[in-house]
């Protein structure tokens, strides 16, 4: 049965950008981010984080967590340092209360900011 | 208006002799910061920094307590700033007691008199974000209890707060948003993370200005 509107968990979308010079998978991507959220907050604080990667395409992605967490996202995002050796970090570019609107404020305006010196030339 | 709609400035990066000072800028750049300090490294490709991006020079002195006083002496006055790595008690106490010294980095057993005399000598206290980042379990454990007590006498004495990356390479730094969430770990409040990393610093800055005689004073 359907969960009701009103009794529904209140999300957040995180959008992310992921610097690496190495290809990172989407599972050890997901190992990571639970590992990191384990490491900082517990069991307890990651059942309320309540986390998820919604979508990854090898540099930009999203993360859903609970409308009320987006701090201790923000903080377990940053400290994720290294995966299996590889150097990386995380660039939250914005939070959204929708998937689309994650989508088009922050992943495509980035993409769209990275190709206008291209044209220009 | 946004609480981060300053210009942001991470004074300890901390990259070894041979990377590319110019990567770091872009990057620190592209993460939404105006300006950094490097810290014991010489800026050689100058030209390839971008625009509307200062990078100032810093000097971060490590040596025994008993040498320490001569050090910063040695350095007082120029335009670098100047850090000290904190450490024990004893290496924490000369640093504070000494004038001249702008910048005390993350130090450990931290107590009230050294915090009256880093008020006296208008000494900033550093919070070291990037070892959160690098460090697991109980040694992140450590440093977060370092840091709890040191924003407690923080916030008794007055002291200036600045958050730093302590960053080796470009995947260490981390945007003020981040920051201000890493510095929410230890009880720091959003409008404090975000003083330490822009006004606290500015005005660090202004002081290593040649034109600057004394707090309070200016040439009209």
């Amino acid at each position: 049965m359907k969960t009701r509107p009103t009794l529904r968990d209140k999300k957040r979308y995180v959008a992310f950008e992921l610097v690496s010079d190495q290809i990172i998978t989407r599972q050890e991507l997901i190992k990571e981010i639970l590992n990191s959220i384990y490491s900082l907050f517990g069991d307890i604080g990651c059942s309320e984080i309540n986390p998820w990667l919604m979508t990854f395409d090898g540099k930009y992605g999203i993360i859903r967590c609970a409308r009320e967490k987006t701090t201790e996202t923000r903080a377990a995002l940053a400290c994720m340092n290294n995966l299996r050796g590889v150097r990386m970090s995380i660039l939250v570019l914005g939070i959204s209360g929708t998937i689309k609107g994650a989508t088009e404020k922050f992943i495509q305006n980035t993409l769209i900011k990275e190709l206008e010196p291209e044209k220009k030339e | 208006m946004s609480l981060f709609d300053s210009r942001f400035y991470d004074l300890y990066i901390h990259p070894g002799s041979s990377y590319p000072i110019a990567r770091i800028a872009s990057e620190a750049q592209r993460f939404g910061y105006s300006g950094i300090a490097i810290i014991n490294s010489a800026i050689t490709d100058r030209d390839e920094i971008p625009q509307n991006f200062s990078i100032y020079r810093g000097i971060g002195i490590s040596c025994k307590p008993s040498r320490l006083r001569e050090e910063i002496k040695k350095h007082k006055g120029g335009i670098e700033i100047l850090a000290v790595p904190g450490g024990d008690e004893e290496l924490n106490r000369v640093a504070v007691e000494t004038e001249g010294l702008d910048l005390l980095m993350q130090p450990a057993q931290f107590n009230n008199v050294l915090a009256k005399a880093a008020s006296d000598n208008s000494v900033a206290i550093g919070f070291d974000l990037g070892s959160l980042i690098r460090l697991r379990g109980e040694a992140r454990v450590r440093e977060l209890i370092i840091m709890r007590v040191n924003l407690k006498h923080a916030r008794k004495y007055n002291l200036s707060m600045i958050l730093t990356s302590n960053a080796h390479s470009i995947y260490d730094i981390r945007s003020p948003r981040e920051m201000a969430a890493l510095a929410g770990l230890f009880g720091m409040t959003k409008e404090e993370a975000v003083n330490a990393m822009s006004e606290t610093p500015l005005g660090l800055l202004k002081r290593k200005n040649p034109d600057y005689i004394q707090e309070g004073i200016e040439i009209i």
